[in-house]
């Protein structure tokens, strides 16, 4: 049984065909990376994945550890073990990082059964985790998001990532924007994640982070569909190469 | 045009007696006297009460609040603690006398509030409060909801004092707040109004001397009807007021704010902020007038306000009127109406929180911008 099995997956944006037959199959312990130009729909499958209304899904399958999420809320889908990362963090005033951290991990406490954690071990979890990604303290009594720089909200995210500990993990670009210590702060965080029990699609341009968080397949999106799909080294080449040669 | 309407009420109308008027002379008074003279408050309501077509009533049906205002009331203490020290007395005291005389009628102009106007006919209670000068205890003054249905409280707060205000401001049928803080005085005055089926009108009316300070919190739920007259003077040079409000109305609750900032005097600084989420068939009217004299110069004004229609069916009117006669002024204002973020609660519900529960909590994120009482607003489910 695979963790995220993707079959034939065809989505209208606006009543536009955006994904165009996908398939994609990822095991237990591994990290894919899916590369493409830009507007060949990365983020398309990532918030199809997560669920995000006004994508319809006119055919194919997600399945989730063998349970079909095709018709699942987002919220049913982030209590079965899936999270995205957002390519565009989204802010929200007035609400401190820290009361929607313990609002997220006690949502998915409520779904398991599990008992909430008490408010000062959740603090020392938030506080040792905002640590690891080289946030002060200070970031979760503020906003969510709220003037954090683009590398602050990116790091937020795998933050969300770390205190919810997701079975597959999808992350949105979260190295664009990322100065080269930030995007090595944010490696440590994710391969610190990676585990035998778990999984992650990167969706990233760069051969960058892919030196640091080394997957296990690389795939193409070119136009809606997986164009082609290899080891790490097609990350290589497409750095060195684009994506013209893909079209022959 | 502007000038004579400086304090948020509507102008009187050059009528003869209307047959409502003269049901409301007809009542007999209840016997308390209110440091108001009644021969004035008869010429104001003489002169005509406001009736729904005037700018000022324009969105709240104030003959609905006639409908229950215009019945003979009965006397009733109010409920006011407040710290030993400060002196509290009753309008009927003899000692209201001077304090009514030196200071009764700086914060507001009878002709303009009429309903303040029958407020003093008909008053069931009222109060004189002093802190005296250079008081700085940390407890507060307290007023109770309810009691009899007209209210004045007279509060004083002299030169250097400092004192908290705590109001639960519901259950009555109109209620007069007046303050005068003097030079370099300050009040924090924390207002808080419970959901409840009833009509009420308020005034709060403050003038502030040299240096002075004022912070009004008010935190509302809504009424059937409910109105809420803010009307604050910066008289002496350098005052400073902050008003912030927040409210949330559900079914068919009606919320009325009418906020007058009245510039006077060189140096006055101001700031407004109101956040608003309006469901269901609600309606929230809010009007912040900012008003700066002639002669207001390096005045610092600003008010901001924001609603969060959570229905189609909703209803907010929020303006902000500037009336600006003074050039060395600094003044911006802002409104907006709008709905949630559906970006930001599917983000929430990424991270697993329900649809409900991502609204919630997106919707006190938004409230709290403009909470500055903390515990009223958690205690009227404001924020949580
Ligand atoms: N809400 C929308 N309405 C209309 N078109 C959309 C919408 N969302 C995405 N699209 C279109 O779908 C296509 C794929 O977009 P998507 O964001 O998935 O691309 P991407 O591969 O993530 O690109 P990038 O590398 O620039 O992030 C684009 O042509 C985009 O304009
Ligand atoms: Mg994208």
């Amino acid at each position: 049984m695979s963790l995220l099995e993707v079959r034939d997956l065809r989505v209208n944006v606006d009543d536009k065909p955006i994904l165009k037959g996908l398939d994609l199959t990822v095991e237990a312990g591994e990290v894919h990376a899916v590369m493409g130009p830009n507007g060949s729909g990365k983020s398309t499958l990532a918030n199809v994945l997560a669920g995000r209304p006004g994508y319809d899904i006119d055919a194919g399958s997600i399945t989730l550890d063998d349970e079909d999420l095709t018709a699942a809320t987002p919220d049913e889908r982030a209590h079965r073990g899936l999270f995205l990362a957002f390519q565009y963090p989204i802010e929200i005033p007035g609400v401190s990082n820290m009361e929607f951290l313990k609002a997220a991990v006690d949502a998915h406490a409520a779904h398991t059964g599990a008992s909430e954690p008490s408010a000062v071990d959740f603090i020392k979890r938030a506080r040792a985790a905002a640590e690891q990604l080289h946030l002060s303290a200070d970031f979760l009594k503020r906003g969510v998001n709220e003037g954090f720089s683009g590398g602050e909200k990116k790091r937020n995210e795998i933050l969300q990532m770390l205190l919810l500990e997701p079975r597959l993990a999808v992350l949105d670009e979260t190295d664009s924007g990322l100065d080269i210590d930030a995007l090595q702060v944010v490696a440590e965080g994710i391969n610190a994640f990676r585990a035998e029990d778990n999984a992650i699609v990167l969706v990233t341009h760069y051969q960058r982070l892919l030196n640091y968080v080394v997957p296990d397949h690389v795939h193409v999106l070119i136009d809606g569909r997986i164009a082609r799909s290899g080891d790490h080294t097609l990350a290589h080449t497409l750095e060195d190469e684009g994506y013209g040669w893909l079209d022959d | 045009m502007a000038g004579s309407t400086t304090e948020g009420s509507a102008p009187p109308t050059a009528a003869p007696r209307s047959a409502l008027a003269q049901r409301l002379l007809d009542i007999e008074p209840s016997g308390r006297s209110s440091w108001l003279d009644p021969a004035a408050c008869q010429a104001v309501i003489a002169r005509g009460l406001p009736d729904t077509r005037g700018e000022p009533w324009k969105y709240t049906n104030v003959n609905r609040w006639y409908d229950v205002a215009f019945t003979r009331q009965e006397p009733a203490a109010l409920d006011i603690d407040a710290p030993d020290d400060i002196l509290v007395v009753d309008f009927d005291d003899p000692r209201t006398r001077p304090l009514a005389a030196a200071h009764g009628g700086k914060a507001f102009d009878l002709a303009k509030q009429p309903l303040a106007a029958v407020n003093g006919l008909l008053l069931g209670g009222g109060v004189a409060i002093v802190v005296p000068g250079d008081w700085r205890g940390e407890a507060p003054i307290r007023i109770a909801d309810g009691g009899p249905s007209y209210q004045h409280i007279l509060l004083i707060v002299e030169s250097g004092a400092s004192i908290t205000l705590i109001e639960e401001a519901s259950g009555f049928t109109h209620r007069i707040v007046e303050t005068v803080v003097e030079t370099g005085g300050r009040l924090r005055h924390l207002r808080r109004q419970r959901p409840a089926p009833t009509r009420e009108c308020s005034l709060v009316a403050v003038h502030l001397d040299q240096d002075a300070r004022y912070e009004l919190a008010q935190s509302c739920r809504g009424a059937e009807l409910r109105r809420n007259d803010v009307v604050v003077t910066l008289a002496g040079t350098g005052a400073r007021v902050t008003v912030n409000g927040a409210w949330r109305l559900v079914g068919r609750e009606h919320l009325d704010n009418q906020v007058a900032i009245n510039h006077v005097a060189p140096q006055g600084f101001s700031r407004q902020t109101f956040r608003g989420v309006v469901a269901d068939r609600a309606r929230a009217v809010l009007n912040g007038r900012i008003h700066i004299a002639a002669g207001a110069k390096a005045t610092d004004a600003a008010l901001n306000t924001k609603n969060l229609l959570a229905t189609d069916n909703a209803e907010v009117y929020a303006k902000p009127e500037l009336e600006i006669f003074e050039s060395d002024v600094q003044c911006s204002h802002g409104a907006t109406v709008g709905t949630l973020d559906e970006e930001a609660v599917f983000f929430l519900r990424t991270r697993g929180l329900s649809d409900e529960a991502a609204r919630a909590l997106l919707v006190r994120g938004f409230l709290r911008e403009a909470v500055a009482d903390d515990e009223g607003a958690a205690r009227l489910e404001l924020v949580a």
